[in-house]
């Protein structure tokens, strides 16, 4: 009797762990430093004073996190200056922000006054706001963004502002479908500052089931973003490939396929360190065990023999 | 006129040192040759490139093919009907498994137009049966499989011609002729493309194969596989499985004038870019970019043409920088540029190198005089070497040092891996 209830209590535990990580937002900002972060800039557009990520020094350095995102939440609270203009730079590459990536603005309203295309909440330049947020300067507000696959929705305050599917936005083609998460430094002149606190993210791509069904989609864009997703992923996710291999589906298995073929590769270069390696080879293993497949297995041992070679 | 005995042949050929300038006085003695005296030849592997083997051999007069083989028995039906369309006499046998025309004592040569995982087995077996072989590119599946070929081929004492039948054209001599004069100074840097690449052929589900196709054949030494329609004829080159795409199709046909004119030593770095499709099965290059560091010249290879004139007009080409001009060339075109000035020949540089009598024929001379033919395995071997190279670089999708005194990559276990693959039971590379 002990025993089953001490069954049920593990149980409840593990229920309750699982409920609160599929809304566990993982904070991106200490308070203290700028770790997680990058500033490629020669001048520091960022610092932190009393907590708080502050954006003042004119046409310094972007911020942007030093690990990429895909799909995902971003949420954190801001606040402007009188005329302080800043904004968030999503699935961009920081060498070539705005080419690769968007922005999604935050600005004052005041002089001069912008429009829909341009104000808070839109996505800069390519999606307006279809429900203008609250954009009173010198308070703070919260901003949430999430990007799942081709759906781009931004909430202020927690009201959706704007809505975009990518695929209808044509100045959008082409732009990356992952990539850092960026700030912009203080767009506006000298003495204006933008503020953000509570910095957090939930990277939809943290769950192997969300990245699974990127392989079945129609879309070949959503099917290559989730190879690159599974690839960043490694260890975590090659079990769930590996079934796939089997699966009578042949896109399920060309993408399981050329995906553990990448990670396999990816973690065989000789810089990657012994644990790393050691987490791919295990799953690997495990995964060769738990094939019903001739052809998988063949395939799963192939790749483990490429990763163990020496 | 019957043929002298064959050691006459090779001795007058020596003696002489006309080489293969010399054949086109000796074919003429070739009318009315004697069924005995004939080169035996079997073909093995009947699609496409099988077609043009059995079409190019019927024309010889020296020549007569006996057997045909294939494991799709509709391709093997069609190929007998094509070999009788140009030879009315012609009654081969017909196997699906080559293994039977290896048995056979009474053939001389073998032409292996398989895919190509199959390349490298089947001229090893046919080198140890004694028989001499012509082979379409690329060379091998794998590098290490250009090592145990050239290997056997020296044990057994057989003759080898690569199938790049491009390279017995003027074009390709004339060009190495000008590269190696100098006259265009020394050459630093060749730019060699073909545009295309491999596309992704869709989602098919796989199938039972058809009752006409032996499936677990064809895939011979290459891991099992379900069966779908495009794996197999026509498209197999898209999958790493049994090719590397367009690039390895079409390397050799190109590499080949630059290791003609310049013959490349001391590759040391092999940096390879590119994508493979994201819209079907396949996946092998959409597009592969590479940087070759070899002694003393850097190459690089492109999907689109380079930045030179007159490449936007070639499909496939390659670019010769030297320090007083360049030579930009395709398969039969030749584009001479020297200060400014543009030519399509140089009076100045004399002919110095033999010209072919054809592919074919210079492969079945070799199997008479037993010396080796223009693309023999030796150099074809070192001429296919950075194509598998760079397809492990893309495939790792990093940047690989290559020792090329030890043929392995410095500090990169996976690369050396990728060298070789191991072979699906029964099947075994010999180890000698």
């Amino acid at each position: 009797m002990k025993r089953v209830s001490i069954f049920f209590a593990f149980l409840l535990i593990s229920l309750a762990g699982f409920s609160q990580n599929t809304d566990r937002f993982t904070s991106l900002f200490n308070g203290k430093d700028l770790s997680g972060w990058m500033m490629p800039g020669k001048v520091p557009g960022f610092e932190v004073l009393d907590g708080v990520l502050v954006a003042a020094p004119h046409n310094g350095s972007e911020l942007y996190t030093e690990t990429q995102y895909g799909n995902f939440i971003f949420k954190f609270e801001y606040l402007l200056s009188e005329v302080g203009n800043s904004g968030v730079l999503i699935r961009c590459n920081p060498e070539n922000p705005w080419g690769t990536g968007v922005e999604v603005q935050l600005l004052a309203p005041w002089t001069p006054y912008r429009d829909d295309l341009h104000c808070t909440g839109s996505i800069y330049g390519h999606v307006a706001v279809s429900n203008r947020p609250d954009e009173t300067t010198g308070i703070w507000h919260t901003m949430e963004i999430k990007c799942n696959r081709k759906n781009i929705t931004v909430s202020v305050d927690g009201k959706i502002t704007t809505v975009a599917d990518v695929d209808t936005v044509k100045s959008m083609q082409g732009k990356n479908m992952a990539g850092a998460i960026g700030f912009q430094s203080n767009h506006s002149k000298e003495g204006e500052f933008a503020k953000f606190r509570n910095v957090s993210v939930l990277n939809l791509d943290d769950d192997p089931d969300y990245v699974k069904k990127g392989f079945y989609s129609a879309d070949a864009d959503i099917r290559k973003q989730a190879g690159e997703a599974a690839v960043l992923k490694g260890a975590s996710i090659i079990e769930t490939l590996a079934q796939m291999l089997s699966e009578n589906n042949p896109k399920a298995q060309a993408g399981a396929k050329q995906a553990l073929f990448d990670i396999a590769a990816r973690k065989s270069a000789v810089n990657i360190s012994k644990d790393e390696k050691k987490a791919v080879e295990k799953a690997f293993k495990k995964s060769v065990k738990n094939s019903s497949s001739e052809i998988s297995k063949n395939y799963l041992n192939w790749l483990l023999e490429m990763l163990s070679a020496d | 006129m019957s043929l002298k005995p064959k050691t006459n042949r090779r001795n007058f050929l020596k003696t002489t040192g006309m080489g293969i300038m010399g054949f086109p006085l000796i074919l003429n003695g070739f009318s009315g040759v004697a069924p005995s005296d004939k080169i035996r030849v079997a073909h093995i592997g009947t699609g496409n490139m099988g077609g043009s083997h059995i079409r190019w051999f019927s024309a010889f007069p020296d020549a007569e093919t006996v057997a045909l083989c294939d494991v799709d028995e509709l391709r093997l039906a069609n190929a007998r009907k094509l070999l009788v369309a140009n030879n009315s006499s012609a009654n081969p046998e017909l196997y699906s498994d080559f293994r039977r025309i290896i048995e056979r004592k009474d053939i001389d040569v073998i032409t292996c137009a398989t895919p190509d995982h199959w390349h490298a087995l089947v001229a090893i077996m046919a080198f140890e049966s004694g028989k001499d072989v012509y082979g379409e590119k690329p060379l091998s599946f794998t590098a290490k499989e250009g090592k145990v070929m050239l290997q056997s081929l020296k044990k057994h004492d057989r003759i080898f011609q690569l199938g790049t039948q491009i390279h017995a054209g003027d074009n390709y001599h004339r060009v190495a002729e000008i590269i190696q004069s100098g006259a265009l100074g020394k050459i630093h840097t060749v730019r060699l493309w073909k545009t295309g690449g491999t596309s992704g052929l869709g989602f098919p589900p796989n199938e039972t194969p058809p009752a006409t196709l032996d499936w677990d054949m064809w895939l011979g030494p290459a891991p099992y596989a379900e069966y779908t329609p495009v794996k197999c004829h026509g498209t197999y080159r898209s999958f790493f499985d049994y090719s590397g795409g367009v690039f390895a199709d079409f390397w050799c046909h190109i590499a080949d004038i630059m290791y003609m004119s310049l013959h490349p030593k001391g590759l040391s770095s092999i940096d390879a870019r590119g994508d493979i499709p994201n819209d079907g099965i396949a996946d092998t290059p959409k597009w592969i970019d590479v940087d070759f560091k070899f002694k003393d010249l850097d190459v690089y290879w492109t999907t689109t043409p380079p930045d030179v004139p007159g490449a936007d007009k070639m499909g496939i080409g390659a670019h010769f920088e030297g320090e007083k001009g360049t030579l930009t060339c395709d398969y039969d075109k030749r584009i001479i540029s020297i200060g400014g000035e543009t030519t399509h020949d140089l009076s100045e540089v004399a002919q110095s190198i033999p010209r072919s009598p054809g592919h074919q024929r210079n492969f079945l001379d070799a199997v008479k005089s037993r010396i080796q033919p223009e693309s023999n395995l030796e150099y074809a071997r070192e001429m296919t070497l950075p194509m598998h190279l760079a397809l492990i670089s893309f495939r790792l999708k990093r940047k690989l040092q290559w020792d090329s005194h030890k043929e392995e990559f410095i500090n990169d276990p996976a690369a050396n891996f990728l060298l070789s693959r191991e072979y699906r039971s029964p099947w075994s590379l010999p180890v000698y």
